[in-house]
């Protein structure tokens, strides 16, 4: 518990975020902070390959591996190919890894094939130009002699005929006579997706038009809602163009394997079970934290700043199970938001609310680009810095964000703030720390104490029970590191 | 209801004339033409919602957003007999308390209201409410769904992205669906979604 706090990922020019100038202060390096290796929660935590000493390398090699067992007779001479990709896997590590998976899949099947032009498809979430940093930022725009694009949601779009009536896709995205699923298994959203057709999501969020997304936000209910990805999948439409899908598998402690499939769902079921194994022990043991302050300190927006290789937004729900599908609503989805009244009122009883555990937020360092009021309305929120309340301000997702939220001078301020009012010396820095989790001390001590349990419980009792909610085989269990 | 505090300008000198502007601006407040040879946009401010789609796209880095006396964009709900509110959210299958909207936190009653005053086009409804002015993603459906259930059929433009089409709601899921994918619980779904959209109004 005396450890040195572990280097938080670094801050980064975008104009989702406040100039890095304005970061002079991070969560780890607050007296009293610690790291606690993930390794030391979790002994069984598997073995990664990024981040490693042999760095991008170990990447090309395990994707040219997974490559190797692919069918690519899809591919026909002189055929367009969309490489399919999103912007979350950019989010990892820096965006190294995955940007070299990119690189592999694209020089790989340009070597295997007679594909006349190999292109990258970028997909994204509300930040309509955050594709285009990461794509200028790993030179993907050169390597794939500037045929990489950053896709969104309101461009133009293109009718599939599905199981569930007419769906649309992005124009761009299918562009190509064959497409290829480059994603990655970071359970990331798992409030939305509940780890239901987790590698199937992408057809309904990435690579869709914003109707789609909105059915999957508004019109099917929050687990139903996983449907819509695997009627767009299945739709003629996309099966006609499918090749083969590809994913950086992660840990919350980094890239633990490339996979790669012509099957998506034999693919999606071992992403289920590693999912679940991995991240499922992190989220619960989030979930013994009886009182925290929680600093928001990396570079994404609120909802998805990283700890312990999962997101806020997963600490949001953590006070119920989020993989256990007999929950219909976690503490925070969008369904979930639009279940309150005016006056913060559930309109029906049994809401979930938002994790209790949490009883400060002190917002040093998160972006802009998705609707975040929601979080600043529920729990008390302490924003660090005039420039960065007011980049919140000229935001037209986050235009109320400041109405619920303090403002401190500086991060001391705000801690001191903190701690005097919420009386709790349990702190967890959200900062991207890899390969653990930067909290403090008394905090450090307490999840060292009980992660031998959590470890028990999901592994005897839970995954069990969410691998039969979801009808996967058990014996896939032994098969996923 | 959404506080406009910013407006598009465009950059002539870098202006291409592609029409990115155009196509994805929710209210179709961009023209684009061609004069002398050369590309000319104009923005009409009075119509701009300040929801950033076109500096977003514009691949030229073209347009600007820029500070402005802020203003509102709000239907009053009080105007209208709230029976009547409350009947077209029900319609429409929606509370009308509930959040349709998460970049501006409106709400049904709100765009409801927005309708039964004479909204009949999506970007009406923008204009209305600001609904629509901040992703531009996830309220795309709710507002297809209050104009259908007011019994307006607007014409889609085809030179432009604004909207597309209603989609299905988990009360229109097919019995085959249903039945071969049990685990996607679409009757327990539908039943949650059924208590939210009947529950009783509360002050």
């Amino acid at each position: 518990m005396d450890r040195e706090t572990i280097s938080p990922a670094g801050p980064r020019i975008s104009q989702y975020g406040v100039d890095p100038k304005y970061i002079v202060k991070r969560g780890a390096e607050l007296e009293g902070m610690t790291g606690v290796s993930l390794r030391d929660l979790f002994p069984d935590m598997p073995k990664v390959i990024y981040p490693a000493s042999q760095g991008e390398k170990n990447i090309r090699q395990k994707t040219e591996a997974a490559l190797a067992r692919i069918n690519f007779s899809k591919i026909k001479s002189g055929n367009t190919v969309n490489i399919l990709a999103s912007h979350h896997g950019f989010t990892f590590l820096g965006g190294k890894p995955y940007a070299e998976m990119l690189r592999t899949v694209k020089d790989f099947v340009e070597r295997e094939t007679s594909a006349k032009e190999v292109r990258l498809r970028a997909g994204l979430g509300m930040r309509f130009r955050e594709t285009e940093e990461y794509i200028k930022a790993h030179g993907l725009d050169e390597y794939f002699k500037g045929k990489a694009l950053g896709i969104a949601p309101i461009d133009a779009g293109i009718p599939i005929e599905t199981c569930l009536g007419t769906l649309y896709g992005l124009r761009r995205a299918y562009d190509a006579d064959v497409i290829i699923h480059a994603h990655n298994s970071d359970v990331r959203e798992v409030h939305f997706h509940r780890q239901v057709d987790r590698a199937v999501k992408p057809f309904g969020m990435s690579y869709a038009r914003a109707e789609t997304r909105s059915t999957y936000h508004m019109n099917m209910g929050p687990r139903a809602a996983n449907f819509v990805a695997r009627a767009i999948f299945d739709s003629d439409f996309v099966q006609s163009k499918y090749s083969f899908s590809i994913f950086m598998i992660m840990s919350p402690a980094g890239v633990v394997n490339i996979d790669a499939d012509n099957d998506l769902y034999a693919l999606n079921d071992r992403v289920t079970v590693g999912g679940m194994k991995h991240y499922g022990k992190i989220i619960n043991l989030l979930g013994e934290i009886d009182e925290c302050v929680v600093i928001l300190d990396f570079p994404c927006p609120v909802p998805y700043v990283f700890a312990a290789g999962v997101i806020y937004a997963n600490m949001v729900g953590a006070n119920i199970d989020l993989f256990d599908l007999d929950n219909p609503l976690p503490p925070y989805t969008w369904y979930t938001e639009t279940f309150y009244n005016e006056r913060g009122k559930p309109l029906i009883p049994g809401i979930p609310p938002v994790n209790p555990a949490i009883k400060m937020v002190v917002h040093n360092y998160a972006w802009t680009g998705y609707p975040a009021t929601f979080f600043a309305e529920h729990t008390p929120t302490i924003m660090v810095g005039r420039e960065q309340a007011e980049l919140f301000n000229r935001d037209p997702m986050n235009l109320n964000y400041m109405k619920h939220a303090l403002l401190a001078e500086n991060l001391d301020a705000a801690m001191e703030f903190a701690y005097r009012t919420t009386k709790t010396d349990k702190v967890i820095i959200f900062d991207g720390a890899t390969g653990g989790v930067n909290v403090s001390r008394p905090l450090a001590g307490h999840l060292l104490r009980v992660s031998p349990q959590v470890n028990e419980r999901v592994g005897q009792t839970l995954m069990p029970k969410w691998l039969a909610q979801r009808d996967v085989d058990l014996k896939l269990l032994n098969e996923v590191a | 209801m959404k506080i406009v505090s910013v407006h598009a300008h465009v950059n002539r000198e870098l202006c291409t004339g592609c029409k990115t502007c155009a196509m994805v601006c929710p209210v179709y407040a961009v023209t684009v033409k061609r004069e002398n040879g050369k590309p000319r946009v104009d923005i009409d401010i009075r119509k701009c919602v300040g929801c950033w789609n076109c500096e977003q796209r514009c691949p030229e880095h073209a347009i600007n957003m820029e500070p402005c006396e802020p203003y509102p964009l709000q239907t009053d709900i009080s105007r209208w007999d709230y029976k009547e509110i409350e009947a077209l959210c029900r319609k429409a299958r929606f509370h009308p308390q509930q959040v349709v909207c998460y970049c501006s936190a409106s709400r049904a009653e709100e765009l409801a209201a927005a309708v039964l005053a004479g909204a009949k086009t999506p970007d009406a409804v923008v204009l209305a409410t600001g609904i629509g002015a901040g992703c531009g993603i996830e309220c795309n459906q709710p507002i297809q769904r209050f104009l259908e259930a007011a019994g307006w059929r607007p014409e889609r433009r085809k030179d432009s992205y604004q909207w597309y089409g209603r989609t299905t709601t988990v009360w229109e899921v097919s019995p085959e669906v249903k039945a071969n994918h049990p685990g996607f619980r679409f009757l327990e779904d539908r039943e949650l979604m059924d208590r939210i959209v009947n529950a009783p109004v509360k002050p």
